[in-house]
């Protein structure tokens, strides 16, 4: 049985093939793509679980391919890269990765965030929906309205917006947050919550420069604001 | 000679025709000397004052016997004779002066625009060359053909090089031009045929020159000097400007070249360690600890192409920082998280009192000097030994420092143990590290503008510090 299939986008042979023969040992399936352009078109046709998406590549590079799939499709996207600044991390999450690798990896670490960036649910017990006059949320069929029309979230985004109302009204640490959305390896990448909170933001807030439901508590974390 | 002769016959023509004329005419003795003045006018404008001089002593002695009374009679001691004689040769001396100053202004006028097309003509020769060394190459060997001088000679201070016409020149010798920069002003020996002088631009000695032969006049020498002055400094500007492009160009490509040797290095190494660690997982005993080696080892070049590419990146002078407010805690747990693995089984003691302002830093950077720090405390104390992390506020700065219980550093180690490659005398021969760790640490505080420093107490330990800026914004919880 498949545990999912993974679209390897990299440039370089040696490393899609050590990819390649690791993560069909852990019972994933594997297709390859040499550039972005090759990863735009075999997407369609291969409808993966999830992408590991090279930042550095000849062509359209990592990015912006990352962007150009975000434009059409919710697909988890790992970016890897050989760069560790915090910048390299916040432009590849500002451009709709759920996740970054830097390279050289353990594969311990890969299958890990794997795992994470595959996790579609929360543990049972959360909201069905919520409802407010500017926000509606269906977390059954995962649908958002917000001031009368259809967003579309990604998972991670959606994941979060979820965690933050199922704990509405109480402050919500930047681990916790992590750990409940990424996964227990996470915890020390409070820049991912910038970037997703703020696209949340953009996404349901009529002003996301003074949010109304996604608020920040200082040193903290983050923090739902219900209707009551 | 013929000439002048000549010129002096057609005077005394002249004179005569008119005296035949006024007689012819039958004017009277004014007529006629007004008619004979003019003659010696018009002779004395075109030819000069001998001529004019003698015109008049035959104009007087025309005039005189032909129409002083008694005609026909030379009467000398007649006083009219003396006023007449005293007319003309007033009118032909003035009349030569005035017109000898107009030709010889007119002849100066005509060789000071020759003079001025020649010196365009050179300048507009040097302007065209690209370099300062080929503008002078230039200005030698235009300047004998556009002053007909013999040879010409420059001494360039600035390359301390001698640029000469041809053989000619070495009339003046090296010596003597390289004496003649500090000389204030021109000097021309007419005997030698010799002009030197020196070239200034603003006072300031670009060099001296000397031109051999027949060198035009001094006024001339010291407009050419001001020309070619003026010309190489224009050639050295446009020099150091392509200079810099240069270099600055040449820093990109560097950056460039360091941003792909990282990468190029990197995936290799990629495919290695994704590979050793996939066989760790399910490897048997006697596998795993060479498996181990290889993902170590692994690690370890990583780190080693990490380093050297940071290391050139700060040497030159590329370090990019990103300074914003940072929580001096975070800093010093995102550090220590990343050595979560090695501070196992190490004591650890924080002090960071509440309230400490955030500091003013590239987070990336200020971790990665924190991280050195706990590295090198890790490295150079006993295993089990305590090690302790303090920050604090002194003097409008925050110090962070890191205290192991070392062997401690000696004294006269001390400063050097910040200098690339520079392994302390009894760790001389450890092979852990690449030497360029606290190198880095170094360069990443200094790029900051902060102070980098370590105060020991050998056999009691060392404490490492940097210093960082207080953020002027809020305070850290």
């Amino acid at each position: 049985v498949s545990a999912g299939k993974i679209l390897v986008v990299d440039d370089d042979p040696q490393i899609r093939r050590v990819m390649k023969a690791t993560l069909v040992g852990h019972s994933y399936e594997v297709v390859e793509a040499r550039t972005g352009e090759d990863a735009l078109e075999a997407l369609p046709r291969e409808q993966p679980n999830l992408i590991l998406l090279d930042m550095n590549m000849p062509g359209m590079g990592g990015l912006e391919t990352c962007r150009a799939i975000r434009a059409g499709s919710d697909t988890p996207v790992i970016i890897l890269s050989v760069r560790n600044t915090e910048k390299d991390k916040v432009a590849a999450l500002d451009a709709g990765a759920d996740d970054y690798v830097t390279k050289p990896f353990g594969i311990e670490e890969l299958l890990a965030r794997i795992r994470a960036a595959l996790r579609r649910s929360l543990p049972e017990g959360g909201p069905r929906a919520f409802q407010s006059p500017g926000l509606d949320v269906d977390f059954e069929t995962r649908r958002v309205r917000a001031h009368g029309e259809d967003v579309r979230l990604t998972p991670k985004e959606f994941e979060l917006l979820r965690y933050l109302v199922a704990h509405a009204g109480k402050p919500v640490t930047h681990r916790e947050l992590l750990q409940a959305v990424w996964g227990p390896d996470y915890g020390d990448e409070p820049e991912y919550l910038r970037v997703f909170i703020n696209q949340v933001r953009k996404k349901i807030e009529v002003n996301p420069a003074k949010p109304k439901y996604v608020v920040t508590v200082p040193w903290v974390g983050y923090q739902f604001v219900g209707p009551e | 000679m013929i000439a002048k002769s000549l010129r002096f016959g057609a005077a005394l023509l002249i004179v005569a025709a008119v005296l035949a004329l006024d007689a012819e005419v039958q004017v009277n003795a004014t007529t006629a000397a007004l008619s004979l003045l003019l003659a010696i006018l018009g002779i004395s404008a075109q030819w000069g004052l001998a001529e004019a001089m003698a015109a008049s002593v035959v104009a007087m002695l025309g005039f005189n016997i032909l129409f002083l009374p008694p005609v026909g009679k030379l009467t000398i001691q007649d006083p009219k004779n003396w006023v007449a004689l005293a007319a003309f040769l007033v009118t032909a001396v003035t009349a030569s002066q005035l017109s000898t100053r107009a030709r010889r202004l007119a002849a100066e006028a005509e060789a000071r625009r020759i003079e001025m097309e020649r010196l365009y003509a050179l300048v507009q020769s040097m302007m065209l060359t690209g370099s300062a060394r080929k503008t002078i190459r230039e200005f030698v060997h235009r300047a004998v053909q556009v002053f007909g001088c013999s040879a010409a000679a420059f001494y360039y201070r600035p390359a301390d090089e001698f640029v000469r016409s041809g053989p000619e020149s070495l009339v003046v010798s090296d010596h003597e031009l390289r004496a003649e920069v500090e000389v204030d002003d021109i000097s021309v020996d007419a005997v030698r045929g010799v002009a030197l002088a020196p070239v200034r631009l603003g006072g300031r000695p670009l060099g001296s020159m000397a031109l051999v032969g027949s060198p035009p006049s001094g006024q001339m020498v010291r407009a050419i000097v001001n020309l070619v002055a003026l010309t190489i400094e224009k050639a050295r500007a446009l020099e150091d400007a392509s200079h810099a492009e240069a270099a600055r160009q040449s820093e990109v490509l560097k950056s460039a070249l360091l941003d792909s040797l990282a990468h190029d290095i990197k995936t290799p190494l990629t495919s290695i360690k994704a590979a050793v660690t996939s066989l760790l997982g399910s490897a048997p005993g006697a596998d795993r600890e060479l498996l181990t080696i290889i993902n170590e080892e692994a690690d370890r070049l990583n780190r080693l192409a990490a380093e050297v590419v940071e290391m050139a990146r700060i040497e030159a002078g590329k370090l990019h920082l990103e300074k914003q407010p940072v929580a001096v805690a975070d800093l010093i747990a995102g550090a220590l998280s990343d050595l979560a693995a090695a501070l196992k089984g190490r004591p650890l003691a924080l002090h960071v009192p509440a309230g400490l302002p955030a500091a003013e830093a590239d987070r990336d950077f200020a971790g990665q000097v924190v991280k050195q720090f706990v590295e090198n405390a890790l490295k150079y104390s006993p295993e089990g030994s305590p090690l302790e992390i303090s920050a604090e506020l002194k003097g409008g700065k925050i110090v962070i420092g890191v205290a192991d219980r070392g062997p401690g550093i000696e004294e006269n180690e001390r400063p050097r143990i910040f200098d690339k490659f520079y392994r302390g005398r009894r760790h001389r021969f450890d092979t852990k590290g690449t030497g360029m760790g606290l190198a880095i640490a170094k360069g990443i505080v200094e790029a900051h503008g902060e102070r980098i420093w370590v105060e020991s107490e050998p056999g009691q330990g060392a404490v490492f510090y940097f210093s960082l800026a207080a953020s002027a914004g809020g305070r850290e919880t």
